[in-house]
């Protein structure tokens, strides 16, 4: 068994990160490409490391040098759990070599374990730019003994196991449920979003909890982390503690606790593995079509019905990209249920943010645009498109339309319900409508362009394309942030000239928009994925 | 019909690829295009309907540039890999109908067009189903019958009997007289010499990257040979020796 393991482990890391191709492609153009990857990466990598040195540094500052493995601990779980629970189940049942693997003798454990750790290594690698750094940091500052250091390695190497864990539970979970239904990727995509929503809910519920305790321990800031991360996350505390007070006990108690929910939940998936892959990947074929009256649709009519179905055909690309309108609705029922000046208390924002809601809301839309990954979505049929007679503007524009024609009701609704909320003026209202539409077009546009500048189609599930490419973390993100720099001047300026600001934001962006517009439509098919 | 004119596309980083290819397949050829794995033939072809840039010459259909005017071109032709990666979240019918869309065909027209190629290759009842249900044979009918829907004068297969099962092969081979005695033409690339050499009226052979024989059937098979003994002959003779 552990050989089994050892060998289709072996094989699950080989290519990740697309080292294997890196290492063996005569292509020196993919080369490059992965090069100047490389380096965005280490910047980010980098960058990232920065800010985690400087938050441990700012809460030493302040004298909240105890929080500061708790912080850590908490942050690298979070960010994983955040993460993986979307793709837990697409790692742990790939369809990707399926059946070779069901023809060779080999354990279902095994491929489980070899999978689940395969999340893992991946893992680790993010939590080792989580704590690296943070620990470092503390270490210069804080001078702690040797013990500190050595239960430290022990808990990083722990860390990712236990959110690790519970992504893959309940994404194994879901996958479960919905392989038995008709529409298994609907059912994924709601029951994973669903899932998501309760985990906010749940936490936002902790941190109300807080709240209240907080009139009485205004004095003790570290004491009020210390409680929420406890609240949140209580693994974060006892390994915080190991690593502090050397209460190895507590420690040990909560590794061997993850390490025997990890053997549980692989024993639990490794009995219905085949039951739920066969759910996934086995076909059903009626095989009584009678000919009907065949009806003609236009050129882009029937690029927009293509991109539909491909899109409600992945769960995966309908949980990351439904998310940001979801949040939408939930930000304007919010504002509707306890109106903004509570939420800005809750969130402890120290400004005014009405004058920048049409922002903010725009912003929330365009966390995940389905644009920037839907030309590499096209993956091993993009020879279809490429042998066709179709202009590059009608398969543009039907992605786009699909785009906006599935954001644009959640953000007429959210809309509607910010109008009932807020009830703002005239000039308020044509800001409200025209810049949060006029973002969300360009935040589709621009995840556009990005994936027409870093295509892939040569993927093997569909979640590299989804969470891991450069496209999505660019052509998503990117959108993201250049909405919410625009909150600046709105913020800072005073009101009287606030709408000089967003007129000027609007013309602004629906510049760049159309610029970015036209100059994709000139993109010619043929040189994506020119070899 | 189709104009090959010093094709040579080299893949970047690596020295594989094709050169300095001539080729000229005129109306109601069925040319046939054999050599061993990894020869050139894919690239050629992918080079043809547009899928692969090239570095030099040019690639004429019915007189006009691939590398000018693709959408013209494509218009002109249908083509089919030798995998073909069909979109499997659509049923059958839907990917007809998709293709028929691209191609501007009429209701009534494609309707007649589907229900007679999909009646010949018996996969009318299958056509209601996602394409993910699909054996590869049932791929390989699926993409024969969308590259008809348009019906091109020009057809450029990769490998299509691959998959097939025999009555489908023969329909095929039926489909491609047809549409050659009506004026078209078909390039093909194929490992099934005897089906080659009693389908086509011409043959390229190549080997490398580059030509090594081009012409009439009957002009490079001569009298008392066969296809495979030439091919044997002129594609494998480093093996041999």
């Amino acid at each position: 068994m552990m050989k089994q393991i050892k060998t289709l482990t072996k094989l699950q890391l080989q290519n990740l990160y697309g080292l294997n191709v890196f290492r063996y492609t005569k292509d020196k153009k993919k080369k490059q490409k992965a090069i100047g990857l490389s380096v965005v990466w280490a910047l980010l990598i980098v960058m990232i490391a920065g800010y985690i040195g400087a938050a441990v540094f700012g809460y030493v500052y302040l004298g909240m040098e105890e929080i500061v493995p708790a912080y850590l601990i908490m942050l690298a779980s979070m960010v994983i759990l955040a993460f993986a629970i979307f793709k837990a189940g697409s790692v742990i049942f790939q369809e990707n070599a399926y059946d070779i693997l069901c023809s060779l003798p080999v354990s279902q454990t095994a491929i489980v374990v070899s999978r689940f750790l395969r999340m893992y290594v991946e893992n680790l690698l993010l939590t080792l730019l989580v704590m690296v750094p943070g620990i470092v940091m503390y270490g210069v500052i804080v001078k702690p003994t040797l013990s500190f250091y050595l239960i430290g390695v022990v808990v990083t190497v722990f860390v990712p196991l236990i959110p690790i864990t519970i992504a893959t539970f309940f994404g194994a979970l879901v996958t479960a449920i919905s392989s038995h239904m008709k529409h298994k990727s609907l059912v994924s995509a709601a029951l994973s979003v669903g899932l998501v929503i309760a985990v906010m809910a749940f936490t936002g519920t902790m941190s109300t909890m807080e709240e209240e305790f907080s009139v009485e321990m205004l004095q003790n800031m570290s004491e009020i982390v210390t409680q929420a991360i406890g609240d949140i996350y209580p693994p974060a505390i006892w390994l915080s503690n190991a690593m502090l007070k050397g209460d190895i006990l507590i420690g040990f108690l909560c590794v061997l606790g993850g390490l025997a929910a990890f053997a549980v939940t692989v024993a639990l998936i490794s009995v219905k593995f085949h039951e739920i892959c066969r759910g996934l990947y086995g076909t059903h074929a009626k095989h009584n079509y009678k000919m009907e009256q065949l009806k003609k649709t236009t050129v882009l009519g029937t690029l927009y019905k293509r991109e539909m179905k491909r899109y409600f055909a992945s769960s995966i690309y309908v949980q990351n990209t439904i998310v940001g309108p979801i949040m939408a609705i939930i930000f304007a029922v919010a504002v509707l249920g306890v109106g903004l000046d509570t939420i800005q208390q809750t969130m402890e924002i120290p400004i005014d943010i009405a004058g920048a809601v049409p922002v903010l809301l725009a912003g929330i839309f365009g966390m995940m645009t389905t644009t920037c990954t839907s030309i590499s979505m096209e993956g091993k049929e993009w020879w279809i498109v490429k042998s066709l007679p179709i202009r590059t503007k009608d398969l543009l524009d039907s992605k786009l339309l699909f785009g906006l024609s599935l954001f644009l009701p959640f953000w007429f609704v959210a809309v509607i319900l910010l109008i009932i909320a807020l009830r703002p003026g005239v000039m308020e209202l044509i800001w409200l409508v025209l810049l949060s539409l006029i973002l969300i077009v360009f935040s589709q546009v621009f995840g556009l362009t990005i994936n027409l500048k870093m295509p892939v189609f040569e993927w093997e599930n569909e979640v590299d394309i989804v969470k891991q490419s450069a496209s999505a973390a660019i052509g998503g993100l990117g959108g993201f942030v250049v909405i919410l720099l625009c909150m600046v001047p709105v913020l800072l300026v005073p009101a009287e000239y606030s709408s000089l600001v967003k007129g000027a934001l609007c013309v602004v962006f629906a510049v760049i928009t159309w610029i970015l517009y036209q100059k994709n439509n000139k993109v010619n098919l043929q040189e994506l994925d020119a070899r | 019909m189709l104009k090959i004119n010093h094709l040579t596309k080299h893949y970047k980083g690596s020295n594989k690829g094709v050169t300095d290819i001539n080729l000229a397949i005129e109306p109601g050829d069925i040319y046939a295009f054999i050599g061993h794995n990894g020869a050139g033939k894919t690239t050629t072809l992918k080079c043809v309907v547009g899928i692969h840039g090239f570095d030099e010459g040019e690639i004429l259909i019915n007189g006009t540039s691939i590398k000018e005017n693709p959408m013209l071109c494509k218009q002109q032709f249908a083509y089919i890999p030798d995998n073909p990666d069909l979109y499997e979240y659509l049923t059958g019918i839907q990917y007809l109908n998709f293709v028929a869309d691209i191609f501007e065909v009429s209701a009534e027209v494609r309707q007649i067009r589907i229900e007679k190629y999909a009646e010949a290759f018996g996969i009318t009842a299958s056509l209601g189903d996602l394409i993910s249900s699909y054996s590869h044979g049932m791929k390989q009918k699926l993409a024969l019958i969308s590259a008809m829907v348009h019906e091109p004068k020009l057809l450029i297969l990769d490998e299509p009997f691959v998959g097939l099962d025999p009555k489908a092969a023969v329909i095929l081979k039926d489909m491609m007289r047809e549409l050659c005695e009506n004026g078209g033409a078909i390039f093909f690339s194929t490992h099934v010499l005897d089906v080659a050499e009693k389908l086509c009226n011409k043959v390229a052979i190549i080997k490398d990257g580059v030509l090594i024989a081009s012409g009439n059937m009957d002009e490079i098979v001569k009298q008392g040979e066969s296809l495979e003994s030439i091919f044997m002959e002129v594609a494998c003779d480093d093996e041999a020796n």
